[in-house]
């Protein structure tokens, strides 16, 4: 599904120059469920803003679907990653302002898709996630962990083939963190592919392969028997 | 405690530039505005204010209401209503006294002059004040060979030379007399609705000839002022003024039908101070202004401050935020929240200060543009008890009005929920309030923009509207009346006939622009008895029809080869004589003596007197439109159009080509024909535009006021659209991150900003419709309602277009910044 020859990331600041992450070689393949470790810093979040088509690499390749996408233009990633990539974030990032249905809807918003479908679709998505009965309520009226099933329901609501959820337990207590992974868990079975960030190796555990980052390299990769 | 508000005041004012600079700047103009306008409203009030009796000093005004018409309402009075005043009010009326202004031909040695001059009564010291440099007024208004010039005509004439003993050679009328000049008077303040440069005394008995001037009371032109008796009410003279009418003018028996005067002749009054601002009819000496204006550029003024204080409460509030943290922190130390509001209220003044400091750089600059634009010598006087006054006046209110809400906001914040939460406390009160706001300044800037467009519109209308005659290519030479003139005033007209370009030429009595009025009674034979009929006279010539080209819609124009088509001369003939002619009449003529169509009119018969008992029948020959032949401002009336070559003023010339060389040929003309009176000439496009020059200054004050308003909104709204950008990153991120396009961000922003204005437009257009139609009831002639239709259309649309260039730059840059900025730390 994707494939990173030789990427790097370098931030230049006025005085500062980080290197995010230093000739990365990756491949994901469609329907795998991948972790990310490594301690804070070390590029996890930076790496998986490249896999998300959020940011360009400074240098290398970087290849979706056989489409070198490394230097492709704003407007052109927004419009590959709307497709087929969804995103889960450690602070859930719901916009404040709307019910819980209306975002979940804003992933539908910018496709060509009638309100009526999106209408339907947000309902058996959050059906399935099990917030339904929330539907009319604003963000800050759920507990993290409802607030992070609707962020997981507006990641999947476009049926986007991917999912990258950057640190989706670290706001949340055991209980509800479990839960969201046993969400991603099933999610993966149906053939989404994930790609996930977390410092918890019992949810790395979740992941058939866990990939450790150490200063923007990549030091191991463990796979684990299925 | 005080200095640590000061100075995290100031920390504040310089940490948040943008803040802080759209406030001050916002409120400088709004400042500048209300000071620029204060000081125009304070010239105003301040007419007449300075003479030493203005307290018990009135002006007579004269109304003739003449059946069928609208009633001839003017400033001025008959000449008898002096010695009438005197005798009928000798308990109330203190000092009587007539001003009558001429405008004669001046010779000092060689030089000649027109200049308008005053004949007064000796009784204008009495009233009047003047500020004596040189000579002595009493002489000159005892002596009918002296006269008393301002400083301004002194210098005009005799330059630094001392003029008292100097000698002006002056001609009114058939009255040619040196004057020797007696009297220098300091220049009247520009304040006054009098205008008075050159004074010389009243000698009845040197206008015999002209009795119309002292002698008649069916003719107003004295400007008549008298002062009551200390401790007189004013209204025990008002209360009596139809008898007085009744009393002292006698009626020609024909005209009343019994009635007495008063229902033909009504007096009426106007302090002297109210005049400038209450004008009560044609006839004032110079331009005046009128109350309406006054309340509108007050109201202007006061809502451009009111716009500039909405920006500070609606930025205060917007970035009410960063300062949580502030107050949540000095709560925690034991700040009260009356403290606190002290505080912000303390901070909002301080800004105000700043912004009127800024704002007096801003009058300062101006002030000498507006004082020559408003045509009046302005000046800021800082050693002023009332300014200071009011300067104070305004940073306070400013201060408080735009403080006090984000202050009560501000201070409301709870502490323990802002540290833990450390995020926008704020209600969506607070942000409904200032939507509400926002849309209150946009309607506000679109009535403002659609008033002002609805005034051009009038203007335009009311400038390039159909006089009813081709206004263009036409040119009039005027003062052919005068001595020295009139001799020549047929080889004159030849003269100029013969130069390239004239098409034709004719004599007439007034002429376009002009607003003296000449009405006669009328009666039909057979019909005596349906009482008075007045009937507009204007004096033509030959060929006056085909100069201005109105058409004739039935009959004949007047032709050479009838000799009946002059109006005959009336001498040596006795009471009970009639004499006949022909006469072309307009249609409104037909109307007010019903004769049927213009066809059915022809050859039909009306008598006018001739005096001395003597009529002259009229037999109708040819009829014409109605047209605005004078000025455009008044309605169009009944009106003959008498061929009378006794009564010519003026030579109206049509031309083609070049209006330069048609105005030299006529300026060498006349310099080789006529000996002592200097030319006097316009174009007649010009000189009925010029009737509108007043309007056009109010129509460009209110432009600039407008578009003030405008912009300071707009800098408010650039403002927020910058916090609310700020605000909304994270939105605009997680929108991105799902896919929206930096133009689907650029639309939502650019929505959320359209909506205050829609609704704005909403408001305005209303409350913009209704002000403009009333506005326009002034006119007699006004454009078609419909057109505020559009005009708030496209106000509207400048409106959002305005909103959205403010807006659309700041939405561009958020829209394009990368999302993962906005996401990462949160
Ligand atoms: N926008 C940025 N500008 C400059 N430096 C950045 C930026 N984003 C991340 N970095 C730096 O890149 C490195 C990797 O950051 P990040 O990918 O966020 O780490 P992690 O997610 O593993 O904690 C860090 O040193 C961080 O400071
Ligand atoms: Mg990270």
């Amino acid at each position: 599904m994707l494939k990173m020859h030789n990427l790097s990331k370098i931030y230049r600041t006025d005085e500062v120059e980080t290197i995010a992450l230093n000739n990365v070689n990756i491949e994901i393949n469609s329907g795998e469920f991948v972790a990310i470790m490594g301690p804070s810093g070390c590029g996890k979040s930076t790496l998986l803003n490249i896999i998300g088509m959020l940011d360009n690499p400074s240098e290398g390749d970087y290849l979706f679907f056989d489409e070198n996408v490394a230097r492709y233009s704003e407007a052109k990633l927004a419009n590959i990653r709307k497709r087929h990539i969804g995103f889960i974030f450690q602070s859930f990032n719901l916009i404040d302002e709307l019910t819980v249905a209306e975002n979940i809807e804003l992933a539908l918003l910018y496709h060509d898709i009638a309100a009526s479908e999106r209408r339907d679709r947000v309902a058996a998505v959050m059906d399935k996630v099990g917030i339904a009965h929330r539907a009319k309520h604003m963000p800050s009226q759920l507990s993290g962990g409802q607030q992070q099933r609707v962020a997981v329901a507006r990641a999947v609501v476009g049926n986007q083939s991917m999912i990258l959820a950057d640190e989706p337990t670290g706001n949340l207590d055991s209980a509800h963190g479990q839960e969201v992974m046993e969400m991603l868990q099933g999610l993966n079975e149906e053939g989404t592919t994930i790609v996930m960030v977390t410092h918890s190796p019992a949810h790395a555990d979740y992941a058939r392969r866990t990939i450790n980052l150490f200063d923007g390299q990549v030091v191991t990769e463990n796979l684990r028997a299925a | 405690m005080f200095s640590n508000y000061v100075s995290v005041a100031l920390r504040n004012l310089v940490k948040n530039k943008l803040y802080s600079a759209i406030n001050i700047i916002g409120l400088a103009i709004g400042l500048a505005a209300c000071i620029l306008i204060t000081l125009f409203v304070r010239d105003e009030l301040s007419y007449d204010q300075f003479w030493t009796k203005a307290d018990r000093l009135y002006r007579l005004n004269t109304t003739f209401s003449i059946p069928g018409r609208e009633p001839f309402v003017t400033v001025v009075s008959p000449g008898p209503s002096k010695g009438a005043l005197e005798r009928f009010f000798a308990q109330e009326i203190d000092k009587v006294v007539r001003l009558q202004s001429l405008t004669p031909v001046i010779e000092i040695g060689n030089a000649l002059y027109t200049d308008e001059m005053i004949f007064a009564d000796p009784t204008a010291s009495d009233v009047l004040d003047f500020d004596v440099v040189a000579g002595d007024m009493k002489a000159v208004l005892t002596d009918n060979a002296s006269i008393a010039l301002s400083e301004k005509m002194a210098h005009k004439y005799f330059g630094d030379q001392p003029a008292v003993g100097k000698v002006m050679t002056i001609t009114n009328y058939n009255l040619k007399r040196d004057y020797r000049v007696a009297a220098v008077f300091r220049d009247l303040p520009h304040n006054t609705v009098l205008a008075i440069e050159m004074v010389a005394m009243i000698d009845e008995n040197d206008w015999h000839d002209q009795a119309f001037l002292f002698d008649s009371w069916f003719s107003v032109n004295n400007t008549v002022l008298f002062t009551l008796k200390p401790g007189v009410d004013i209204s025990s003279v008002t209360s009596r003024f139809d008898a007085f009418a009744d009393n002292s003018i006698e009626m020609p028996a024909e005209l009343t039908g019994g009635k007495g005067a008063s229902a033909f002749v009504q007096f009426g009054t106007t302090k002297l101070v109210d005049a400038q601002l209450h004008p009560a009819g044609l006839g004032e000496m110079k331009p005046t202004g009128n109350i309406a204006t006054v309340i509108i550029f007050a109201s202007i003024a006061g809502l451009i401050l009111v716009i500039a204080c909405i920006n500070f409460m609606n930025l205060a509030t917007a970035k009410s935020t960063q300062r949580a943290r502030e107050v949540a922190l000095r709560k925690v130390l034991g700040a009260g929240r009356g403290q606190l509001i002290v505080q912000f209220i303390g901070e909002s003044v301080l800004i105000a200060l700043i912004g009127l400091v800024a704002g007096i750089v801003i009058v300062e600059a101006a002030l000498p543009f507006y004082g020559e634009f408003i045509g009046r010598d302005l000046s800021f006087d800082y050693t002023d008890g009332m300014t200071l006054a009011i300067l104070a006046g305004l940073v306070a209110t400013v201060g408080v009005v735009g403080g006090v809400y984000p202050a009560i906001i501000l201070s409301g914040f709870r502490p323990a929920w802002v540290l833990k939460a450390n995020k926008s406390a704020e209600t969506s009160g607070s942000a409904a309030l200032r939507s509400g706001l926002v849309i209150f300044q946009f309607a506000v800037s679109i009535a403002l923009i659609v008033g002002t467009s609805g005034v051009y519109g009038q203007l335009k209308y009311a400038t390039t509207m159909d006089p009813g005659y081709t206004k263009d290519n036409m040119f009039v030479l005027h003062r052919i009346n005068r001595k020295g003139a009139e001799e020549r005033r047929d080889a004159l007209k030849a003269e100029i006939q013969r130069l390239p370009g004239v098409v034709s030429a004719t004599f007439s009595g007034d002429t376009p622009g002009s607003s003296d009025e000449n009405n006669t009674s009328v009666e039909i034979p057979g019909q005596e008895n349906t009482g008075t009929i007045l009937i507009g006279v204007q004096d033509v010539d030959h060929d006056f029809f085909k100069t201005y080209q109105i058409p004739i819609i039935a009959g004949r124009d007047y032709d050479r080869q009838y000799a009946g088509d002059s109006e005959p001369s009336v001498e040596g003939l006795k009471e009970g004589d009639v004499v006949n002619s022909n006469i072309i009449v307009n249609e409104s003529v037909l109307n007010r003596l019903g004769f049927g169509t213009p066809e059915e009119a022809l050859g039909k018969v009306f008598m006018i007197g001739r005096g001395n008992g003597v009529k002259n029948a009229l037999t109708i020959v040819g009829v014409v439109p109605d047209v605005h032949f004078q000025s455009l401002k008044t309605v169009k009336r009944p009106e003959m159009y008498a061929l009378d070559a006794d009564n010519y003023g003026n030579l109206t010339v049509r031309f083609t080509g070049d209006p330069k060389a048609l105005v030299s040929g006529v300026e060498n003309i006349w310099r080789s024909l006529v000996t002592g009176v200097p030319i006097s000439y316009e174009f007649v496009d010009e000189a009925l535009a010029e009737e509108f020059d007043q309007e056009e200054a109010t129509a460009t004050m209110l432009a600039l006021f407008a578009g003030l308003a405008v912009f300071v909104a707009c800098l408010g709204l650039y403002g927020l659209a910058a916090f609310t950008a700020e605000r909304r990153t994270k939105e605009i991120g997680i929108r991105k991150v799902m896919g929206a396009t930096v133009t689907d961000i650029v639309r939502l922003l650019l929505w959320q900003f359209s909506k205050p204005v829609i609704i704005a437009n909403l408001i305005a257009w209303p409350v913009a419709v209704w002000g403009m139609l009333s506005w326009l009831e002034n006119f007699p002639y006004r454009m078609e309602a419909w057109v505020l239709g559009p005009l708030c259309l496209i106000a509207g649309l400048i409106a959002l277009g305005i909103a959205w260039a403010t807006v659309g730059g700041n939405a561009a840059q958020v829209a394009r910044a990368n999302p993962i900025k906005a996401l990462r730390y949160e």
